[in-house]
Formats: C-alpha cells, sequence, structure tokens
C-alpha cells in the first residue's frame, strides 16, 4: 500500500521530562518520527515539554510546541492546529496515556483527529491486565497465575490460592512504578497498600511469582497488510525478578534452542494480531522455566520503548522510523533497508555479533534508599557493547558505565569481602554491583554452579564470567613486558581493557597500549549492517573487536575529519542535554564540510542514530577505546567540550597523546578547573568570588572554618553534578561531613567556600571566539544559592535583576572567556548578594543549560560553538543582537526522581538530583513558570488545604504567600510555630498536630486527601524528624510540594495565573529563530 | 601457542588445543584451532546465518559436500538435545564457527556441541574471523575450500583444495537418500518436543515421500497435518509409487546440483499429472526439470533463516529458512500467458517485478500446462515457488518446516493436505491464522 494521502496534518506526541523508566530514547525515536514523516511531506505539529530534545528543535517539525504532554494541553494545540492524525505511539507511556485520555473524552472524535499506529481499544488490550489475559487465554499462550486485588483484604485472598512470593503490579503506572515482590504478609501490605494509591485506577494484580526465570524480550514490528517480523531477541542475564530496565541484557538471546526460540517468535507475533496492533512496534516479554522449558508471557507494550530503541542501536534496523512509515500506510516489504539500500525493510536482522546492555544507577545521590533491584526501576541511563563474543562486548560494557570501573573487577577497587561466605548475601541480593559481585566471587572460589545457584543467572552467562576471570588471574603479577602478542590477543578477546590488564601487571595503561601496539596487537573495526555481511552495505556504523582478521573502514574522503566524544550513559548530573549539544556539534560541522565522526556508548541518543553523522563508533569513552579510534581514523580535529565530564575528563590526556583538539584547549579548561589558578585569574580581572579553602583534615577544615565563618559549602575535589555537595551550618556539621566526606574520595581534598546565604544565583551561558563573546543567555534562578543548578528552577530573562547587574554579568563574561582563552562554550555560575556580583565557577564547556538557552532564545548555542570550533568567527554569523529584550519569558524545572527512591529525603541542597527538566513559555513568568509545574506534576490543585511549615529563618517571607494562597481559596494549615507567625500577620490558618504531638496530626491529614499543597522548608543539611516524615508522605501520595521559599512564591502566583485561566499555547516557530 | 597464553587459557573452559587450518581455493588461508574431529577434508563453502539452530544446520542432509560457517559469533551456547537433529549423522564436510561454546547450558542439552562433532567426525575450527570469510565469499562467490588439522601448510592445502572434486555435476542426494522404503507416523514424533508442539491431527493421507535426504522436521511436518509416510529411496520407479496409489507423492530436500539428480526428476516427470505432488528445496527442482526447465546456480546461495519472500496470491510476506545453491530460472518454464498474467507478454529477469504488479503470472509448460508463479524471493528477486494450474502439483524452494528458521511457512503442509483433499484453492490459506498452528503453549 502507498502512503495515505487522506491525512496532511499529523501530531507527534512525546515523552515529557526524562524520569527513570521514560528517558531520551524517546527522543531518539520522536526525533526519527519527525523527520520520516515531513520527509514524506505531512505537516508535522509536535508537543513535548522537554527543551533538552532533539525532537523540539524548531526545524524538526512544521510547529514546535513546549508545552505540558496533557491532555489539556494537547487539546489547545489540536484546536489551534487541527492535525488530521495523532501519532502517540513513539512517545512512550507518557503520550499513550494522553491519548488515551483524550479518546475516552470524546475530544479526538469531536475534533475529526485519527489515532494512527494503535488505536484506544489496542492500548486498551495491551495495557489492561485482565483485557490482555483474556487475549492470552483465547491464543492459548499461557499468563502467570494472577488476581486483582482493590484492597489489601484482596490481596491476601489472592495469595492464599497461589502462595509466596507474590509479584504486585499496580496498573497504569510509568515503568512499574509501585510494584514489587512480595514474600510475606507485611511486605504484600506495604505494596499492596502503597500500588493502590499510586495505580489511578486502584488496582494491583497479584501473581505468581516467575522470580528466577529466564527473561526475554521480543522486539516486533508488523505492517498494515499483516506482515510481522522480529526485529531482535534479547536475553536478560539477571533472571525474573529484575525490571528489564535494571538487569543487563543481551541480544540476541543466547540460551534457546531453535525450537524454544521460534515458538516464542510465533507467540509473539500472534500476541500483536491478538491485541490488534495495526503497525508499528511493540515489544513482547516472556519468562521461561530453566527447569522444563515453560514459556509465560510477562506483557507486552504496543509502542516503541526503551528495548526497541536498544534493539534499533544492537541491530541497525530503525524501528521508529519504520514505525512511522507504516502508521501512514506503507508495507514493511515497501520499505526500504537503509544499511543495504537495496533489500526491503522485512526481513530479520541477522547479527554477527554480540550486544550487551548495562544499566546505570544513582544510588549514592539517595541516602537512605533501598538499592535492591526489583520489579520497579531505578536505573537512571544505561550503555551499551558491541562485541564479536559475549566476554568482549561484557568487557566494553562495564567499562563504558562511567562508574570508575574499567571491567569486570581487576580495576583497583576494594574487595567487598575477604571470606568466600562473605559473597553469599552480595549474591543473594540483587543490586547494581552484583555483577562485579559474581566476578569476585569466581576469584575467591565460588563456582559457576554454586553462583547459579545463589543468583538464578543462566549458567552460560556465568561460565562465560568464569573464563574471563581465568583469564585475568592467569595474568596477575607478569610483567607487562612478558605479556606477547599472543596472551595480548587473549586477554583481548576476553574482553581486558588496557586498565584492567596495567592493574593486573603494576603498570600503567600507557604502558601496556605501548607494548600491545609495538607487538602489533590492534582491534579491526568491524560494521554493524543488519544482514551478518551476506549482503553488501554502505553502513558506516562500527564497532571495535579484537577479531582482527579484516578492518571495514571506508577509505577517507577529502574532507577534513572532525571526531565528536558524546556523553556516555545518561546519569543525574549529565543528562540529555549534553548529547543534544554533540548532536548540533554534528549538524553544524557537516555544514561546515567536515567528515563528522561520533563516538558514543548510549543506546537510548539521537547521537549514536547512524543517521546523525557521518561514521558512527558505538564504543566505551575511555581513553583506550577513543585512541583506537582515534589511530584508525586520525582526526583533523576532536570536540572534547560537548559531552559534559566525560570526555572533558579525556581532554588532556588526548592532547598529550598529540591529538589535534578542537575548540578551548586543555591547559584553557585546566585554567577554569583548577581553584588556585582559576582564583588567581579572577583575582587578576578583579571579579568577585566567595572566599574559600580547602582541607585533607578536620584540623585544617575547622581553620578554614574559622578564617572564612559559616555557613560554608563543602564539597570533594573533581565531582560531577554536584556529588557529596553539601552546606553546613556549624562545627558539628562540618565534622559529620568530614567523616562521610572521606569515604568519597580518600585522594582528593575537600573545598571549602563560603555560602552566599539567600543571594540570588544564577547562569550565564556565552559562546567566545577568541575575539568576540556572544551571550547567549542569562538565566536566573528561582531557588536561593545553595540548590544545585541543576536542581534550580531558572527564567530567561532574569526578572529580578537590574539592567545596570545585567549589563556587568555580560562585561564579566566577555573578560573571562577571553582571559581563559575559550574557543567555544563558556557558562559561568554567579551569586548576586546585596548587589555584588560574586562568580562561583566558569566551566570552558557545554552546560546542561545549553539546550534550554538554544530554545529560549532561538540561537542554537552548540552549533555556534561548533562553528566557531572550525574556525568561524561570531562576528561574521549574523547573530542577532545578544542584548535585545526577548518579549517574553522561558521557564525550565527540574524533575526529581523522588518516588522512585522511598526513603530518600526529597529536600533540593547543592548535589544534583533531578533527572530531566521541562520547560514553559509564556508572557509573564508565573505564566511560563505555572507551565512548567503543569508539564511535571499534569495539574495544579485549584482548592483544598494547603500545609505550611517552615524553618525559623523563613517565617518572616511566608505571611505573605500564605495570604496569597488564602486569596486563592486555599485552607491554610499550619503546624504550631508557623500558626503562630500566620496568626500574627492576620492570615487565617488552621493549626494541625505534629507527627509527634498525635493523632490525627498531618502525615494523617495527607493520607487521607485532605492536603493538595504543602510546603515545607527544612534547616541545615540532613534534616531529619518531623519535616522529613512530612516529606515522605507528600511523595507518596503525589501531593504538590514546595521545599524553598522561592519555589513557594513562584507556585503561588502560578496558581494565580492557572486561576485566572490565562495559559495560552505557542509554538516556537512563532518566535524569533536565527538560520 | 606460547607459554603465557597457554597458561591463560589453562583454567578456562577451552584450554589450548591443537591447531587447524582452513584454505580455500583462491588460496585465502584462516588459521584456527580444531574444535570437532580431527582430520582433512573438502567441500564448498557456504555461509548460513542463522542465530540459532545449529545443531539442524549441522545435520541438514542438504548441506553434504558442503563446508558451512556460522556466521553467528558463538556456537553451541544451548549444547545438542539429539532429537532437535535432523538426521542420524551429519551430512557436512565441515563447520567454521568464530567460538565454540564448551560448556553449554539448556535443560535439553545432552552433550556440548563440539563433543558431537567428535563423535560424529566432524572437522571443524574455531577461532576464524568468520565476518571477514563471509565477506569475501559473498564477494568471490562459493568455492572449494578445505579444513585440515593434518596438514598446516597453506600451500600445500590449497594445492589439494584445487585437486579436490567440485559439487557441481555431482549426485550428492543418492549418498544421503535411504537404502530402504520406512514408514513415518505418527509414533515416530520425539516425544522431547512435546514440550512445544502439539500433538500430530489424526493420519487422514497416505503419502510416499522420495528421499534425497530429507530432512526430519519435514517428515515431522507431514506427520502432524495427518499423514501418514512411506519413505522411498531416491531413486525409487514412479510406477512403483503409482502401484501403491498414494494419496499424495513429497519430494524432499537434498543436496548439490539438481541436474546431476536424473534418477529422482525422470520418475518425478512420470508422477505428475497422476498424483497429487509437494516439492520442498530439491524436490521443487526436480519438479522443475521434470517439467524442463533450467536451474542456475547462485553465486553464494540462500543459507538462512530471514529471507522474506512474497506470496504473489495473498500478497503477505513470509520469512523462511533457505538452503539452496541453485535456482530455477522461471522464464525457462514457457512463455507467459498474458491472459493470466494481467496482459504482461514478456518474462521479468527480476520476478519482484510481480510482487510490484500483486500479480502471480502464468507460464505456458510445453509437458504440463499452466504454471503460476506464486513464491519471490524479496532480497533478489529470484523464483521462490511456482504452483501448476492445470494438474495437482506445487513446490517451494524454501523451508516451509523451518529448523531452523521461522515457521511462517507451515501454512504449505495444510496446503498439500487441502490439494490431496481436492480443493482447487488449497494455498489460500491466511498466514496469521495458521501462525500458532502445531504449537503448544
Amino acid at each position: 500500500m502507498p502512503k495515505r494521502t487522506d491525512i496532511q496534518t499529523i501530531l507527534v506526541i512525546g515523552s515529557g521530562p526524562i524520569v527513570i523508566g521514560q528517558a531520551c530514547e524517546f527522543d531518539y525515536s520522536g526525533a526519527q518520527a519527525c523527520k520520516v514523516l515531513r520527509e514524506e511531506g505531512y505537516r508535522v505539529v509536535l508537543v513535548n515539554s522537554n527543551p533538552a530534545t532533539i525532537m523540539t528543535d524548531p526545524g524538526l517539525a512544521d510547529r514546535t510546541y513546549i508545552e505540558p504532554v496533557t491532555a489539556e494541553f494537547v487539546e489547545k494545540v489540536i484546536r489551534a492546529e487541527r492535525p488530521d492524525a495523532l501519532l502517540a505511539t513513539l512517545g512512550g507511556q507518557t503520550a499513550l496515556n494522553v491519548a488515551v485520555e483524550l479518546a475516552t473524552s470524546g475530544v479526538l472524535d469531536e475534533l475529526g483527529v485519527e489515532m494512527i499506529g494503535c488505536d484506544l481499544p489496542v492500548i486498551q488490550r495491551g495495557e489492561d491486565r485482565k483485557l490482555f489475559n483474556e487475549c492470552m487465554a483465547e491464543l492459548g499462550i499461557e499468563t502467570a497465575r494472577a488476581g486483582y486485588a482493590y484492597s489489601v483484604e484482596d490481596a491476601r485472598g489472592i495469595v492464599a490460592e497461589i502462595g509466596y512470593p507474590v509479584v504486585l503490579r499496580p496498573s497504569f503506572t510509568l515503568g512499574g512504578a509501585g510494584g514489587g515482590i512480595a514474600h510475606d504478609d507485611d511486605e504484600l501490605t506495604l505494596i499492596v497498600s502503597q500500588g493502590i494509591e499510586l495505580s489511578p485506577v486502584g488496582e494491583v494484580l497479584v501473581e505468581e511469582s516467575v522470580e528466577g526465570w529466564k527473561e526475554f524480550e521480543m522486539e516486533v514490528v508488523r505492517d498494515g497488510a499483516g506482515n510481522g517480523i522480529v526485529v531482535c531477541s534479547i536475553e536478560n542475564l539477571d533472571p525474573m525478578g529484575v525490571h528489564t530496565g535494571d538487569s543487563i541484557t543481551v541480544a540476541p538471546a543466547q540460551t534457546l534452542s531453535d525450537v524454544e526460540y521460534q515458538r516464542m517468535r510465533a507467540a509473539s507475533l500472534a500476541v500483536l494480531e491478538k491485541v490488534g496492533v495495526q503497525t508499528g512496534g511493540s515489544n513482547v516479554q516472556f519468562a521461561v522455566n530453566p527447569a522444563d522449558g515453560r514459556m509465560v508471557i510477562i506483557e507486552m507494550n504496543p509502542r516503541v520503548s526503551r528495548s526497541s530503541a536498544l534493539a534499533s542501536k544492537a541491530t541497525g534496523f530503525p524501528i521508529a522510523k519504520v514505525a512511522a512509515r507504516l502508521a501512514v500506510g506503507y508495507t514493511l516489504p515497501e520499505i526500504v533497508n537503509d544499511m543495504t539500500g537495496v533489500t526491503s525493510a522485512c526481513f530479520e536482522p541477522s547479527i554477527d555479533y554480540c550486544v550487551v546492555k548495562a544499566p546505570r544507577f544513582a544510588f549514592e545521590k539517595f541516602k537512605d534508599s533501598d538499592d535492591t533491584l526489583s520489579t520497579r526501576m531505578k536505573a537512571v541511563g544505561e550503555v551499551m557493547a558491541i562485541g564479536r563474543t559475549f566476554e568482549e562486548a561484557l568487557g566494553k560494557a562495564l567499562r563504558s558505565l562511567e562508574n570508575g570501573r574499567a571491567g569486570l573487577g581487576v580495576d583497583g577497587h576494594v574487595r567487598a569481602s575477604e571470606t568466600k561466605e562473605g559473597y553469599r548475601p552480595l549474591l543473594a541480593r540483587p543490586t547494581c554491583d552484583r555483577i562485579v559481585y559474581v566476578g569476585c566471587a569466581l576469584r575467591c572460589g565460588w563456582t559457576p554452579a554454586e553462583i547459579h545457584a545463589a543468583t538464578g543467572i543462566d549458567r552460560f552467562f556465568l561460565d562465560r564470567m568464569a573464563d574471563i576471570v581465568a583469564v585475568q588471574e592467569a595474568l596477575r603479577g607478569v610483567r607487562v613486558d612478558d605479556i606477547d602478542a599472543e596472551a595480548f590477543l587473549i586477554a583481548k578477546r576476553h574482553g581486558l581493557s588496557d586498565a584492567q590488564i596495567a592493574f593486573l601487571t603494576h603498570s600503567s595503561e600507557i604502558v601496556v597500549r605501548a607494548r600491545r601496539k609495538a607487538l602489533g596487537v590492534v582491534p579491526a573495526f568491524k560494521a554493524v549492517d543488519t544482514c551478518a555481511a551476506e549482503f553488501e552495505s554502505p553502513s558506516a556504523y562500527y564497532y571495535k573487536t579484537y577479531d582482527a582478521g579484516e578492518s571495514e573502514l571506508v577509505a577517507a574522503s577529502s574532507k577534513p575529519k572532525a571526531l565528536i566524544l558524546g556523553a556516555g550513559p545518561n546519569r543525574i548530573g549529565q543528562g540529555i542535554e549534553f548529547d543534544y549539544c554533540c548532536v548540533h556539534a554534528c549538524y553544524a560541522l557537516s555544514e561546515a564540510g567536515y567528515e563528522t565522526i561520533m563516538v558514543n556508548c548510549n543506546p537510548e541518543t539521537v547521537s549514536t542514530d547512524y543517521d546523525t553523522s557521518d561514521r558512527l563508533y558505538f564504543e566505551p569513552l575511555t581513553y583506550e577505546d577513543v585512541m583506537d579510534i582515534i589511530d584508525a581514523e586520525r582526526p583533523d580535529g576532536v570536540v572534547a567540550t560537548l559531552g559534559g565530564q566525560t570526555p572533558l575528563k579525556l581532554a588532556r590526556a588526548l592532547e598529550e597523546a598529540g591529538v589535534p583538539i578542537m575548540g578551548t584547549a586543555a591547559d584553557a579548561i585546566d585554567l577554569a578547573e583548577d581553584r588556585d589558578r582559576f582564583a588567581d585569574l579572577l583575582d587578576g580581572l578583579g571579579v568577585a568570588y566567595p572566599p574559600a579553602g580547602d582541607a585533607s583534615t578536620l584540623d585544617e577544615a575547622v581553620r578554614v572554618a574559622d578564617h572564612i565563618g559559616f555557613p560554608l559549602l563543602v564539597r570533594p575535589s573533581y565531582v560531577l553534578g554536584g556529588r557529596g555537595m553539601a552546606i553546613v551550618y556549624d562545627a558539628r556539621q562540618l565534622r559529620r561531613y568530614m567523616g562521610e566526606a572521606a569515604k568519597i574520595s580518600p585522594d582528593h581534598p575537600v573545598y571549602l567556600d563560603k555560602f552566599l546565604e539567600s543571594a540570588v544565583e544564577g547562569d550565564l551561558d556565552c559562546v567566545c571566539d577568541g575575539d568576540d563573546v556572544y551571550v547567549g543567555g542569562i538565566l536566573e534562578h528561582i531557588e536561593e544559592a545553595g540548590i544545585h543548578s541543576g536542581d534550580s528552577a531558572c527564567c530567561i530573562p532574569p526578572f529580578s535583576l537590574s539592567d545596570a547587574l545585567v549589563a556587568k554579568l555580560r562585561e564579566i563574561a566577555w573578560r573571562l572567556a577571553l582571559a581563559i582563552g575559550v574557543r567555544g562554550l563558556l557558562n559561568i555560575q554567579f551569586a548576586i548578594k546585596d548587589q555584588q556580583i560574586y562568580v562561583i565557577e566558569a566551566n570552558p564547556r557545554a552546560s546542561r543549560t545549553v539546550p534550554f538557552v538554544s530554545k529560549a532564545t532561538g540561537v542554537p548555542l552548540a552549533k555556534v560553538a561548533a562553528r566557531v570550533m572550525a574556525g568561524e568567527q561570531l562576528a561574521d554569523m549574523g547573530l542577532p543582537l545578544d542584548s535585545r529584550d526577548l518579549g517574553y519569558c522561558a521557564v525550565k524545572e527540574a524533575v526529581m526522581p523522588f518516588g522512585r527512591f522511598p526513603g530518600s529525603d526529597v529536600v533540593l541542597g547543592p548535589e544534583m538530583k533531578s533527572t530531566g527538566e521541562v520547560m514553559g513559555i509564556a508572557p509573564t513568568f508565573p505564566a511560563a513558570y505555572a507551565k512548567t509545574q503543569l508539564a511535571i506534576s499534569y495539574e495544579l490543585p485549584r482548592s483544598g488545604g494547603v500545609f505550611i511549615s517552615v524553618a525559623d529563618r523563613d517565617k518572616r517571607s511566608i505571611a505573605a504567600i500564605a495570604r496569597d494562597f488564602s486569596r486563592l481559596g486555599f485552607d491554610v494549615l499550619c503546624t504550631g510555630g508557623t500558626a503562630k507567625t500566620l496568626s500574627a500577620s492576620g492570615v487565617p490558618c488552621q493549626k494541625v498536630n505534629k507527627v509527634s504531638e498525635g493523632q490525627p496530626n498531618v502525615v494523617d491529614l495527607i493520607g487521607d486527601g485532605k492536603i493538595v499543597l504543602m510546603i515545607n522548608t527544612p534547616y541545615g543539611h540532613g534534616s531529619r524528624g518531623d519535616g522529613y516524615e512530612l516529606r515522605l508522605a507528600a511523595v507518596r501520595h503525589g501531593v504538590t510540594y514546595a521545599t524553598t521559599i522561592a519555589a513557594a512564591q513562584a507556585l503561588a502566583a502560578a496558581m494565580e495565573t492557572v486561576h485566572d485561566d490565562g495559559l495560552g499555547v505557542v509554538a516556537l516557530q512563532d518566535l524569533p529563530q536565527w538560520e | 601457542m606460547s607459554e603465557l597464553a597457554q597458561r591463560m587459557l589453562a583454567a578456562t573452559s577451552k584450554p589450548a588445543r591443537e591447531a587447524a587450518l582452513l584454505v580455500l581455493e583462491d588460496g585465502t588461508a584462516f588459521r584456527g584451532i580444531a574444535c570437532g574431529a580431527p582430520g582433512e577434508v573438502f567441500g564448498e563453502i557456504c555461509f548460513n546465518t542463522a542465530l540459532e539452530g545449529y545443531l539442524e544446520v549441522v545435520t541438514d542432509p542438504s548441506y553434504a559436500g558442503q563446508v558451512v560457517i556460522m556466521t553467528y559469533p558463538q556456537i553451541g551456547n544451548y549444547g545438542v538435545c539429539f532429537e532437535d537433529a535432523q538426521a542420524a549423522h551429519p551430512a557436512l564436510r565441515g563447520l567454521v564457527v568464530r567460538d565454540m561454546c564448551r560448556t553449554p547450558s539448556n535443560w535439553r542439552s545432552e552433550v556440548a556441541l563440539c563433543d558431537y562433532l567428535e563423535r560424529e567426525g566432524i572437522v571443524a575450527i574455531e577461532g576464524v574471523d568468520t565476518r571477514a570469510l563471509v565477506r569475501h565469499v559473498r564477494q568471490r562467490g562459493a568455492m572449494r575450500a578445505a579444513i585440515s588439522t593434518i596438514d598446516l601448510g597453506e600451500e600445500s592445502l590449497c594445492a589439494k583444495v584445487r585437486a579436490s572434486e567440485p559439487i557441481v555435476g555431482v549426485n550428492l542426494a543418492s549418498g544421503v537418500s535411504c537404502a530402504e522404503p520406512y514408514r513415518f507416523t505418527a509414533h515416530d514424533l520425539p516425544a522431547g518436543k512435546a514440550f512445544a508442539l502439539a500433538p500430530a491431527e489424526a493420519a487422514r493421507h497416505r503419502v510416499i515421500a522420495y528421499d534425497c535426504g530429507v530432512k526430519r522436521s519435514i517428515l515431522e511436518g507431514l506427520a502432524r497435518v495427518g499423514c501418514e509416510v512411506t519413505v522411498v529411496p531416491w531413486d525409487t520407479p514412479a510406477a512403483d509409487v503409482l502401484a501403491a496409489s498414494p494419496d499424495g507423492v513429497f519430494l524432499s530436500n537434498g543436496p548439490g546440483d539438481p541436474d546431476a539428480v536424473v534418477g529422482t526428476y525422470e520418475q518425478v516427470g512420470k508422477l505428475l499429472g497422476k498424483v497429487p505432488v509437494f516439492g520442498i528445496c530439491l524436490g521443487h527442482q526436480m519438479i522443475c526439470k521434470a517439467a524442463g526447465a533450467q536451474m542456475e546456480k547462485l553465486k553464494f546461495g540462500h543459507h538462512g533463516g530471514n529471507h522474506p519472500v512474497a506470496n504473489l496470491l495473498t500478497g503477505r510476506v513470509e520469512i523462511t529458512a533457505q538452503n539452496h545453491g541453485f535456482n530455477l530460472v522461471f522464464p525457462s518454464v514457457g512463455p507467459l500467458d498474458p491472459a493470466r498474467s494481467s496482459g504482461v507478454r514478456d518474462h521479468a529477469g527480476d520476478l519482484r517485478f510481480w510482487v510490484e504488479r500483486g500479480v502471480a503470472p502464468v507460464a505456458l509448460n510445453s509437458r504440463f500446462g499452466g504454471v503460476r508463479l506464486t513464491h519471490v524471493n524479496l532480497n533478489d528477486g529470484t523464483a521462490e515457488g511456482i504452483a501448476f494450474t492445470d494438474i495437482p502439483a506445487f513446490s517451494v524452494q524454501y523451508h516451509p518446516e523451518a529448523n531452523p528458521g521461522p515457521t511462517d511457512s507451515h501454512y504449505l503442509f495444510k496446503a498439500f493436505c487441502r490439494l490431496m483433499d481436492g480443493y482447487d484453492d488449497y494455498l489460500d490459506i491466511d498466514i496469521a491464522a495458521d501462525r500458532l498452528e502445531g504449537w503448544r503453549f
């Protein structure tokens, strides 16, 4: 069937902010869809609240709305744009939920919008367990035995029949939020009661446990003519019980015989047909009993998912791109396979390598939270690695994680246990480190059979890991000079990194590399081509392997080559923003006549789409792997300043190895990062900065504190995303901090800066070409100093700073950028207290705020920076005046993952905890801020109880805010101290009990739904007690909350705007755009 | 191997083993490690792109005379379950893999693949950059090759390869056919697959199957849809077959050059039109040969489990298992019948021409009348299936029995039953409706 001509305008819904369970894989799929649909001549309208995405670049859609992904706002967009069709299968669960809401409320029918890809009944059959189980029963495909509970009593009744352990899944929650495994009555009560609250329909599925079974996923694509293909099979290394997003997974399936695999394939295709997926990608998950092959279907998602992004990268088959074409009427045989250019997309990719995906966690950010892995996803990012064998791919995956590891152990980390028995609990409990403990246990004498019994991990994987460990141990203590070529090759084929070999041989990575190359042991590069080399392929998507028979790199063109180092796995502090910058650099350098080469290991991203660069290397961002690529490619320049800390850390070593770095030189980076050198520079420029010192011991720290005075901002040196950063108000807190900080980073001193209490903080992003500086944007933070800039809401333009201050900031930026010697982007963080500007830090690299600034101002800063790196002058680019008045406000707000980490405090501080961001654009600050709040929590309360409890220092400022809420019709509730303050100020309020004052207290009120909004500001770091309990209760019950006065103020103003119903929608294309 | 290298491997599942050498006719050589029986073997090299199902490949009699490269690098992961074997013993000459797993993991596994190969006397080599080798074969085409654990001299082995017998023109089917007729019924279905496969339907048809190297799963496929099969040697006279008055005759897959299997296709010529006939792979080629059509040798053949085949009757695409080096030249069947080819008079070189038009053209064969093109390979536009319009016979070049590979085309076994039942629209079966037939969950 040819493409449909009865539709002209298609609305694509994005997935909103990056949250755990829904990350930038949907930017990848959405961006592909937008590109394809426009190529096909459709008018594309996009809604997505996430400014850090490529898909929200104004060039990707005809109309781009950075608005909340809610039914309310999408309806507004539909009314404004009148699309013919709605494509919701590429924006994750968020988009699907909005589509369901619009369909059930009749909006789509009323406005004549057709859902393409899949319609309402399909979504319901896929997502409603009851309907799904009925479908499976009709097919004769087994599901786990189960029942539905609407109360804890129901759940107990079901368990009486199927027995413990049981798996609990609240219906319709994102990424399995609120789910878990109960082994006894206590666990059942806890998880079921929480799950019923989290589920929008108050329903929890209680299911027979298939914990410990093998888990598989099939990525299936189907077209309107009924042709179906399995693009990729994936086997989880961690058995059932660990969410697939938290599992190490392997493609293709490794331990299924043909009859088992084909049965699973037939079932997958039948499931799609039964559920009624007309076109597009879906994934189907199975559990297989390792003892007898019994196969049970776990679930299916009638949409593109995280694993389809993984499958696309693993096979080279672009599922989202194909799904978009199928949605507009094409059939699979009509679509050409990009990788061969001659065969059709109606086939099943054959791969001749092994792919390992490993999740990246951030438990260190959420103290007091349980780090056991379960059916509720907790990973914040992932890496993918390709090798010719599982051994090679596993080693690469583990060294890609950016967690200080160089592979499967033997990398200088302390042993977790000295005894064999000590590993038993570490193996039994699935955690982010279990894979490493498996390696340790093997070294300690555990056999694969014993580890299998303790972990349920399939023997196939354990035997391969045992081989890796055996090879490692044989190398231990050997002199580097005694390693011959054959031995090197064996080590490499077992996935050992140069760093691991250096550790085992008491040498250095540089020496190992030199020896290895001298022996001629260098890797080959092979192409990902979907067909195992059966057909000739122009593919330039490569991986590295020590199957060194033949390298497949194509001959270089006459163009200069630029190699762009990506950002690695998403983690807190380094997310999609940096991928955005790398992708933009790629586009800009390509336009500037370069051949672009991308290196990255994150399968979720647009940067690792083979369409983004001229050549893609799916490789870890380590010195070894990057240098191997550089040796093969000999690039004319390497871009290291756009991918965040990951490539920045490599810049100096690369430069020392003689690699030409594009843009800001490594020494200039060091000048900005080295505190002493930077302080000297600021002194020389006459720019103020907070008094500071450093200390390696508690005594030293106390001396510094005496000198500077409390409060102090303390942090370990060289940190990312404010890791381990805190504010201390007195000597007692300082003592405690020093005790804990030593654990974080023993070899580095602790920095102590004067903390500028209640200062206004801000960011400034600019580009410098050596002669000129272009200030992209000045962002004023909503939260006062002390909250990590990544967690703070911020506004362009700065709404409370005087013109004189803004002019002064611009002047400082000019002088600083030129003095540091920046050639590219510079981010300056500053604080203003008593009209005095203090520079807190300057980062000569892309910052997290670059995408937001670019979207807010219409000037893509990363592209501008890349052109500067390529030698262009700012003056020649025709950029709009950087001091112009925008005429509207753009607000960015951070999205927090606290719901995923029960037990962890939700208070904001100098350590970054957010996973993503949303943006709101409106004529006024309150309206823009309101949009960001709606984009995160989907609705803002309009009436009900507002609970206020603030620290003493905030008591003076709270009265005005409380009065606003009262005027808006909310009931103000507070505990003793705050009640006294408010009553004295004449604000009507009702006193309620603190937790310690007996029941009914405020936590009970939250539980009863009497409180819709909570304002609770803590005092100092790590505050516990009532406030902590309250905030946990608020997160658990989904109550909107603010933990700073500034946020409370902004929220009050926002609610007033919502109250007046003044929120319209605006397309980026209606705002001035450069280029 | 160096002392350190040996020490590094000593404690792994794969301690150092004896060296092996793979040499191609054009002099290209790959050094590796033996992972099967010791020895020296010669054959035509080809590669298979299936991700799993290595045992079914190794035991497929159609690989007689061939040295097979598996493109997926790690082979043997789930071991060997004897009931998955397609014949009592492997017929291939040698096996080439990147990495052989000696410690398999699967509940059905009885022995490691390398041990099975050794027991069966199959020479195999691992540690070869199989991707580089496959690219070479793809570019240069199928050619003769040798694996040796005896002669590790590249030049001397190459000389032997050049002196070895090519498979073109050789009747390999006779070597893998049964010596005596035997029966195969539902009672012969393997018990060990009952966890995944449904019980057989009640027997309704008596079928005689010519064995040119029949895969066990084809016989199983026939038994499952209700056929009582009598398997007969490749050159059984047609008269004997007709004398037994079967409901239908099946022509099996088999190795090598179809032109050389005269003893079968001459008999087929005497059967066509007298009894319903269904052929798979070499069986399809036998029917074509009986109709006087010509075969061509493909550059490197089709061997794998992911080939898309368009069914011209339904418009659906089947993902198929394939294993053949020779192919029907469709125009050689006879001139087109424009009346039944949507007015087209001239044959198209690339048969995807018909897929794009949604037409199943009919050629007029001088011996058997109308021959409809029913299936076309979407990768290269070659013929994959035909159905006679004037006599009850149809055949496909690919493998509906899969094993290994996708089972989309399972419906063809049912189609054969429908043909024997006398339906004119016997091929009119929806893949989607048939998809779960025969499986048990």
